[in-house]
């Protein structure tokens, strides 16, 4: 597979390599982005899911402090530490209990890590796609500056 | 004369053409901006829907309008979600139509400046030849 690449790689001309170079090298900044994102994601959620342990470990009634600003909290009691609101996206806001919640968060990363792990075996074959053109260019260029001179 | 002339009528005529496909291309980028766009809410809009599809008929579902939670209906809220991701789509679809237009455009703008091109190229060396 990767010899019938290079192949392909070698009967193109200089420009059309550059070209080739430059478009894959698009891709894989984009892919990487995208992996970054959902690193991010990947985060924010393990964050909720352990701001959920915390939660479901409060007893009812416990005694908090609510922030209303960065600066100003005022004390209120747990109410209901079993019903959460989960923001599923798109202004949708759902009630779930303890148990679901976390689900719910577990079922999310586990969805983000299978797309993380399809988009890093894209980004890594085009890596070496790009890879494979940066090194037939240079020998190309190579071979043309003696023939040049 | 006439030959120099007749290479600035071409001269003109190329960056006529030459405007035309950057024209062209930009609309390109810009339909490729939109497009990212739409497949994004439509990717969230599908697992919404997937959530709100998991839920028992009796739970609460809210929806933030500006700063409120409203309470909804769970079969409303399906509708409209569900709404949204036809109405995505449909957008989706028209989008690629028209980039298949633009693109076939721009092929056919990039193959004339070529011939143009060509053709400003054979008139150079006629006049170099005189």
């Amino acid at each position: 597979m990767a010899m019938s690449v290079r192949g392909e790689m070698e009967k193109l001309s200089a420009e059309q390599l550059k070209a080739v170079k430059e478009q894959t090298d698009l891709e894989v900044n984009l892919l990487q982005d995208s992996l970054n994102n959902i690193r991010t994601a990947t985060t924010r959620l393990e964050l909720a899911s352990s701001a959920l342990h915390d939660l479901s470990l409060r007893p009812t009634g416990k005694k908090t402090l609510v922030p209303l600003t960065a600066s100003l909290y005022v004390p209120g009691t747990l109410q209901d530490p079993d019903q959460v609101l989960v923001d599923v996206g798109t202004g949708y806001f759902i009630e779930k209990n303890m148990p679901q919640a976390k689900d719910y968060c577990e079922r999310k990363i586990n969805l983000l890590k299978s797309n993380f792990e399809q988009l890093v075996e894209v980004a890594s074959k085009k890596k070496s796609i790009s890879d494979e053109a940066g090194l037939v260019l240079q020998a190309k260029l190579k071979q043309m500056a003696p023939t040049a001179q | 004369m006439g030959s120099s002339s007749a290479q600035r009528e071409l001269q003109r005529e190329l960056e006529a053409k030459a405007n035309d496909l950057s024209k062209i291309q930009k609309d390109i980028s810009k339909n490729h901006q939109v497009r990212k766009k739409y497949t994004i809410q439509l990717g969230e809009n599908e697992l919404v829907l997937k959530e709100l599809d998991l839920l028992s008929e009796d739970a609460n579902v809210f929806k933030l309008i500006g700063p409120v939670l409203v309470k909804q209906d769970l079969a409303e809220a399906r509708a409209n979600v569900r709404k949204r991701i036809e109405y995505i789509s449909a957008e989706l679809k028209r989008l690629d139509a028209t980039l298949q237009d633009m693109e076939e455009k721009q092929n056919s703008k990039k193959e004339a400046i070529f011939k143009v091109q060509q053709r400003i190229q054979s008139l150079q060396a006629g006049k170099a030849k005189a």
